[in-house]
């Protein structure tokens, strides 16, 4: 397997322990943003941590997402007040759409398939505009937009 | 005052996000629920029927978590 190969699978596999913590049935974009902060590479965790996005600020800032999208419509989480439910037995094998998609924009973010770097993901899931990490980094007050073109740098810098 | 709609809930981009929080929350409660509901002592069919849903979905898609919950589940 390639260094990027074996990047992209500790990621996934990173993320699918996250989409299970969360309850989720499938690895979503954020999962794997979350994936990528745990995992500190080099590289993408000088690109986040220069916008001040540690793994904590990642998770607040999506905590806050959701917080702030239920109480755009009159919901609390906090309204229901049952018992955490127990997790699933196992971790969901399943990506979700939005990690789909961030994976095929971070290999078309490639001039060629031999020249992808592990910033080609984070840059991947930057690109999208609409969906719970922009909205939650941009209510986190993140210039997501910039951070992708800064990542994009990052990555001409050396040589990818 | 120009009326009860806040500019956020015309807004379709936080409407849309509202969406996907709902559903994750949805998912949340019916995990908890269901599981609240086994550990009381509810059959599938009941749950099932509460929910709105079959009884083949109710079980396909929490026994196994709550199997390994180890929540003691009523046969039918």
């Amino acid at each position: 397997m390639t260094t990027f190969g074996k990047y992209i699978h500790a990621i996934i596999q990173q993320g699918r322990d996250e989409a299970r913590k969360d309850g989720s049935a499938a690895v979503e974009a954020q999962h794997l943003l979350l994936a990528i902060a745990i995992e500190q590479e080099a590289t993408t965790h000088q690109v986040l941590t220069s916008a001040g996005l540690d793994l904590r600020a990642i998770r607040d800032a999506l905590d806050r997402e959701f917080e702030r999208s239920l109480s755009a419509v009159g919901v609390s989480a906090a309204a229901f007040d049952l018992p955490m439910p127990s997790s699933a037995p196992e971790r969901p094998q399943r990506l979700g759409a939005s990690a789909r998609l961030a994976i095929e924009r971070g290999f078309t973010s490639a001039a060629r398939k031999k020249d992808l770097q592990p910033m080609n993901l984070l840059i991947g899931i930057l690109q999208a505009e609409v969906g719970t990490v922009p909205h939650a980094l941009s209510l986190a007050g993140t210039d997501r937009a910039g951070l992708a073109e800064r990542a994009r740098q990052a990555l001409a810098g050396t040589g990818g | 005052m120009s009326g009860v709609e806040s500019p956020a809930s015309s807004d379709p981009a936080e409407a849309l996000a509202a969406v996907t929080a709902l559903r994750r929350l949805a998912d949340r409660i019916e995990d908890a629920a269901v599981e609240q509901a086994m550990r009381a002592g509810w059959s599938w069919p009941q749950v099932a029927e509460a929910l709105g849903v079959t009884r083949q979905a109710v079980h396909k898609k929490h026994a196994q978590r709550l199997i390994a919950a180890g929540v003691a589940l009523r046969r039918r």
